[in-house]
C-alpha cells in the first residue's frame, strides 16, 4: 500500500475517464455542467461525446432542473459543478430529484479544503450535511483516483437512483491499487487497531493512514476506515469496529456538524456509545492559500496535528 | 370525450369548452369546499390546463407527436384535478380526498402519486422550464418527436430559474419547449405589477430569444394561439395567456 497525503492524484481527471468509459458502455448517459467542464474534469466526454454533453451556462439551479428532465426521460444524467455552487441548487434537488427518485448523479468536485486558492468562498465544507438528509439520496465520497472511477462508474451504470458524488481537485492520495472494488453501502477497514479506530473517507483518509502510522511508531494500536458510502453507511462494521476500540475518531475535510462527525456520533450514540473525537472543521470557513498543504496546517489537519490530537484524546480516555 | 380523444374541427372545439364549462362548475365547487385554496390561481389556469390536455396533447397524438405538459406552478392543482373529473378520469369522490395524508391528489401534484397524468412533482416554483428543457433535450437525443409544455404562472417569473432557463432553451435551440404563462395580474401579496413589474412582458421573452403569441383566457382563444404557434418552429415558444379572473 502506497500512502501519499497531500495530494499527487487528480479527482477531476479520475471523474473525466470514468465518465468517457460510461459514455462508451452506456449510450443513455449524458453529462452536464454549468460552464466548468475545464475545472470540473467533464472535458473529456464533452470531447468524445459532443452530442451527449451540455453546457447550461453558469445557471447551477437550472443545471439540476434541467438534469432532472433528462432523466425523467430516461437518460442518465451526470450533473457536475464546484460542490459549494451545486448545493446552490440544494432546493431543487430536494424537491425534483429527491422526491421524484430521479436517476440523476450529482457530482461536486472542489469539495473541502482541494480548492486551496480560491479560498472560502469556493470550498464546501457543507455538502455532506445538505444531502444526506434528502430521503432515498445515496451519497459517496471516493478517497483516491482509482475509488473515483470505479465508484462514479458503478454509481452511473449500475445505481438506480439519486447519488451525491463528492469529489476534491487534486488532492487525491494513492491508496488503493486497481482490483479494489467499491461496493455501494460498504466500507474498509485499510489497518486495524485496538487503542483507537478512524474513520475518514476522501482526501482526508490519506491523512489519516499518515498520522496511523506516525501513532503506530509510539506504540498506539489503530486501526483506520474508508467511510467511502456516507449513505447508506456500513452500520455494522462501524459498530463492530467501534466496539474493539477504546477511542474513535472521525476525520474529514467538512464540517463536523453534519458530516462524517455527526454521522458517527449519531450511530455510537443509539448503538455502541464510545468516547468519540470529532476532527475536521468546527463552526468555521478556510481560508485562501498558496499550497494545499499551506491550508491543511492553517486549519490543523495535517496528519502530525492529526495524531497529536489523537494521542492527546487517548490519555483522557 | 377523453383527454386523448382528437379535436379534429369546430364541434370538437365547442365539445372542448362544454366540458371545461363544467370542469369550471365542478373546480368553483370543489374551492368552495377546501376554503378558496389558491382559488384564483386554480381558476385562472383551467383554461390553459383544459386547452393543453383537451386540444394540445390529443392533438399531438393524431399528428404522431408526444406531447407532455408539465404544471410549474403546482398550486394550480385544483384546476388539472377538476378538469381530470370532468374528462372522467378521476371520480368526484376521490376529489373528496384532495390534500389528505394518504390521497393521491395531493395539495400540490406528486408524481408518484398520480403516475401516468403528473410527469414530474411541483410545488415549488420557478422548476418546471428547466425540467421541460431536459425532456425536450432528451427527445433531439432519442429521435423521437416530441413537444413539452409547461405552464408558469405570471408571479412565477419572478424566479431567477425561469430566466436562466428561457436562456438555455435559446441557446440549445429547444423549439419543441412550449411555456405557456398564466398571465392573471395577480401574486401572493398582490397585483404584479405593483409587487414587482413584469411588463413588458411580451418583450421580456422576445429578448430571450423566443417566439411570443398571446391569448385571452378561454379555451378559443388558446386553441387558436396555440394552432398558430404549431406552425411556427425554429426557436422556443411562449403564449402569453391574459386571463381574466374575477
Amino acid at each position: 500500500m502506497v500512502i501519499v497525503w497531500g495530494g499527487l492524484g487528480s479527482y477531476r481527471r479520475a471523474l473525466g475517464e470514468a465518465l468517457v468509459e460510461a459514455g462508451k458502455a452506456n449510450r443513455s448517459v449524458v453529462v452536464l455542467d454549468a460552464d466548468t467542464p475545464r475545472s470540473t474534469g467533464t472535458l473529456v466526454f464533452a470531447e468524445a461525446f459532443p452530442d451527449r454533453f451540455f453546457n447550461v451556462g453558469i445557471s447551477e439551479q437550472d443545471l439540476v432542473g434541467t438534469a432532472a428532465g433528462l432523466a425523467v426521460a430516461g437518460k442518465i444524467p451526470v450533473a457536475a459543478a464546484f460542490a459549494v455552487f451545486l448545493m446552490r441548487a440544494w432546493e431543487q434537488i430536494r424537491n425534483t430529484v429527491a422526491r421524484d427518485g430521479l436517476n440523476v448523479k450529482l457530482v461536486g468536485t472542489h469539495s473541502g479544503l482541494s480548492d486551496y486558492m480560491d479560498g472560502s468562498s469556493h470550498q464546501c465544507l457543507e455538502d455532506i450535511a445538505l444531502t444526506r438528509v434528502l430521503p432515498g439520496f445515496t451519497v459517496v465520497a471516493p478517497a483516491d483516483t482509482v475509488a473515483t472511477k470505479k465508484i462514479v462508474l458503478e454509481v452511473v451504470l449500475e445505481h438506480k437512483g439519486p447519488v451525491y458524488v463528492r469529489l476534491g481537485r487534486d488532492n487525491a492520495p494513492k491508496i488503493y491499487d486497481s482490483s479494489e472494488e467499491f461496493p455501494i453501502g460498504g466500507s474498509k477497514t485499510l489497518r486495524d487497531g485496538s487503542d483507537v479506530v478512524v474513520f475518514s473517507y476522501g482526501a482526508m483518509l490519506g491523512v489519516a493512514l499518515e498520522a496511523a502510522r506516525v501513532l503506530e511508531e509510539k506504540g498506539v494500536s489503530i486501526g483506520v476506515v474508508d467511510v467511502y458510502t456516507l449513505k447508506p453507511l456500513d452500520v455494522d462494521n462501524v459498530i463492530r469496529l467501534a466496539r474493539r476500540a477504546n477511542l474513535v475518531v472521525t476525520l474529514e475535510d467538512h464540517s463536523v456538524h453534519g458530516g462524517l462527525g455527526s454521522i458517527i456520533a449519531e450511530t455510537l450514540a443509539e448503538h455502541a456509545p464510545r468516547k468519540l473525537v470529532r476532527i475536521g472543521v468546527r463552526d468555521r470557513f478556510g481560508a485562501s492559500s498558496r499550497s494545499y498543504v499551506e491550508l491543511l496546517e492553517y486549519m490543523g489537519l495535517t496528519p502530525d496535528k492529526v495524531a497529536s490530537r489523537i494521542m492527546e484524546a487517548l490519555r483522557c480516555v | 370525450m377523453s383527454p386523448h380523444a382528437g379535436l379534429t374541427d369546430k364541434g370538437l372545439l365547442s365539445e372542448l369548452a362544454v366540458i371545461t364549462g363544467n370542469a369550471r362548475t365542478i373546480l368553483e365547487w370543489f374551492l368552495g369546499k377546501i376554503g378558496g385554496w389558491h382559488a384564483s390561481s386554480s381558476l385562472s389556469a383551467l383554461p390553459i390546463v383544459a386547452s393543453l390536455y383537451g386540444y394540445w396533447v390529443p392533438r399531438g397524438v393524431s399528428e404522431g407527436v408526444e406531447r407532455f405538459v408539465v404544471l410549474s406552478k403546482g398550486h394550480a392543482a385544483p384546476a388539472l384535478y377538476a378538469w381530470l373529473v370532468a374528462v372522467g378520469r378521476l371520480g368526484l369522490e376521490e376529489l373528496e380526498s384532495f390534500a389528505r395524508p394518504w390521497s393521491r391528489l395531493q395539495s400540490h401534484p406528486e408524481a408518484s402519486r398520480l403516475e401516468g397524468v403528473v410527469l414530474v412533482s411541483s410545488g415549488s416554483l420557478g422548476q418546471g422550464l428547466s425540467i421541460a428543457n431536459g425532456l425536450a433535450l432528451a427527445a433531439r437525443l432519442d429521435g423521437v418527436r416530441r413537444e413539452v409544455a409547461v405552464v408558469l404562472g405570471d408571479g412565477e417569473l419572478d424566479e431567477g430559474q425561469v430566466w436562466e432557463a428561457a436562456s438555455t432553451a435559446t441557446a440549445l435551440g429547444l423549439d419543441n419547449v412550449l411555456a405557456v404563462v398564466d398571465r392573471n395580474m395577480a401574486q401572493h401579496t398582490g397585483p404584479t405589477e405593483k409587487v414587482k413589474p413584469k411588463e413588458p412582458l411580451r418583450e421580456k421573452w422576445e429578448a430571450f430569444g423566443w417566439i411570443v403569441e398571446e391569448a385571452r383566457g378561454d379555451v378559443f382563444s388558446i386553441v387558436h394561439a396555440l394552432e398558430r404557434l404549431s406552425r411556427m418552429r425554429g426557436r422556443p415558444r411562449v403564449l402569453i395567456v391574459r386571463s381574466s379572473v374575477r
